[in-house]
């Protein structure tokens, strides 16, 4: 059975997502959306621009869960639950390579 | 092996590969660094982990990782195509980390100088010849024998691609590249940007071998037989199904040309993707590019007990022992698919009846609705991917064009 998050650190990735990611994505359009800690597993949706981007992995594991383990140290992983097959407005769209 | 080692990861904005080469170092454990020739958005958030890099310009490239990499030291580099392939190279030279020569790399990149090198070692290419953009095309058509193809020195993918019968035909093919490199979307510098190249046709079934290189021996991963007959006038990559049904002598054959091919060039580490024609007279190098096979394509392949190409790949980037280079016993196959016409995007009908198909294992579109269409020869991207996977090559062929002939793509 999954741990539900202390209130604390629910509030404190919210809190990063507020003040770190969110201004820093919404320059590509995008912005990340907290929907829940468990087991010190942070599980998060990547919209507007980042959904379907050809870069939202890059953004997402070299980017947000790197810059929330430094400043969570207690976060073990990250992980994406976007459906990115749904996104009409990607930021970089893939090509052929 | 695992955990603190550093990893970084040349990934072009626009690349198809970034997922399943994150995935696979995630599942190794490496502390993983990515750069990318735009800067990503939280960059100054996270500089350890993320940095941008002008890959046009590998020298500059390695300059900067060098003096970034000097208080977190690089384990390994790994590109994901032909551009980020050579600066990697670059990178890995200067950090003495493994990789091919950077020359060697380069030549690979230039189908030209590719031509030039594989023919000075005696491995079977089709004639050729590079003629500048500047030249008159009807002039430049009587120095060729038709039929002909020509294309751009460094696009991939078949893009540019285009068979010439006639000297009429040659002209309009000359025209179309010159304008398709000239457009914004296409990045060549250099020769790439001044020249086409001119080659025999030759005719044959098409092939593709995917590789690894070690300390210069070629190590066959999977070999592609290319159902769909590509006999232009453009030369739309569609079906790829492996093993091979071709006799095992062929199969041998391609494997040593390959071989050689990769020995002429210099490649002696990493991956190769490879293409051949293969007729009466044998096997013919189309390519030999440094890097692994393009699009989602490698979700095809599997190894030992499920290990992924981009595992292989960054494993082997990282020094770290590889289990097996042995791909798992059914037959699987991929097709991209094809852009219909050019237009928008509006919806993708039939996708549930399509992954329902027997032996079909996924079906992914990555055109979104709303995206602009663009058929080849100037497009660049599939509409999607559809995977298979049953015991015979036969099988999954099937199921690739049943799943897709469910699909309806409804483009404005």
């Amino acid at each position: 059975m999954s741990e539900a998050a202390t209130p604390d650190l629910k509030s404190r990735v919210q809190d990063l997502i507020d003040t770190m990611i969110n201004p820093a994505v919404a320059g590509h359009g995008g912005f990340v959306e907290l929907i829940d800690v468990q087991d010190n597993r942070v599980y998060l949706t990547m919209g507007g621009g980042c959904q379907g981007c050809g870069a939202a992995d890059v953004t997402l594991k070299a980017g947000i869960e790197r810059l929330i383990k430094e400043e969570l140290p207690e976060v073990t992983e990250v992980l994406d639950t976007t459906d990115h097959s749904q996104g009409t407005n990607p930021y970089y769209t893939a090509g052929k390579s | 092996m695992g955990g603190s080692a550093r990893l970084l990861l040349l990934l072009p904005t626009r690349t198809y590969r970034t997922e399943d080469f994150v995935d696979a170092a995630r599942t190794l454990g490496v502390d993983l660094v990515c750069a990318s020739e735009k800067p990503s958005t939280l960059e100054a958030l996270a500089p350890d982990g993320l940095l941008t890099l002008d890959f046009a310009d590998p020298e500059s490239a390695a300059a900067i990782v060098a003096t970034w990499s000097v208080e977190r030291p690089l384990a390994g580099v790994a590109g994901v195509d032909d551009v980020t392939a050579a600066a990697a190279a670059t990178i890995a030279e200067r950090l003495g980390l493994r990789a091919s020569a950077p020359a060697a790399v380069a030549t690979a990149r230039d189908k030209f100088q590719m031509r030039q090198c594989l023919a000075a070692a005696g491995v079977p290419v089709p004639r050729f010849r590079r003629i500048a953009l500047g030249e008159n095309p009807v002039l430049a058509a009587r120095g060729v024998e038709f039929p002909c193809v020509l294309k751009p020195l460094s696009l991939s993918a078949s893009r540019g691609v285009i068979r010439a019968n006639t000297t009429e035909q040659f002209v309009v093919a000359f025209e179309r590249i010159a304008a398709l490199l000239a457009r914004d979307d296409v990045t060549v510098s250099g020769d790439a940007a001044r020249y086409v190249l001119a080659e025999e046709y030759v005719p044959g079934l098409e092939v593709a071998l995917e590789g690894l290189l070690i300390q210069g021996r070629l190590h066959p991963l999977a070999l592609f037989d290319k159902p769909d007959p590509l006999e232009g006038p453009f030369f739309e990559e569609t079906i790829y199904v492996t093993p091979s049904r071709l006799p095992e002598a062929v199969q041998r054959a391609i494997r040593d040309t390959t071989a050689a091919a990769c020995a002429g060039l210099g490649l002696t580490e990493g991956p190769v993707h490879a293409e051949l024609r293969v007729n009466d007279d044998g096997p013919w190098v189309l390519e030999v590019a440094a890097r692994s096979i393009g699009g989602l394509c490698s979700r095809t392949l599997r190894f030992g007990t499920g290990m992924t190409l981009e595992e292989i790949i960054l494993r082997h980037a990282l020094g770290w022992s590889i289990a097996t280079l042995e791909r798992e016993r059914p037959a699987a196959g991929v097709m991209m698919i094809p852009t219909p016409r050019a237009g928008v995007l509006k919806e993708v009908q039939g996708l549930d009846a399509a992954k329902a198909t027997r032996h079909i294992e996924d079906v992914v579109i990555s055109a979104h609705v709303g995206q602009e269409l663009i058929p080849l020869p100037e497009g660049w991207q599939y509409l999607g991917f559809i995977f298979a996977r049953a015991s015979t090559p036969a099988d999954v062929e099937d199921a690739l064009r049943v799943a897709h002939s469910r699909l309806r793509f409804v483009v404005d």
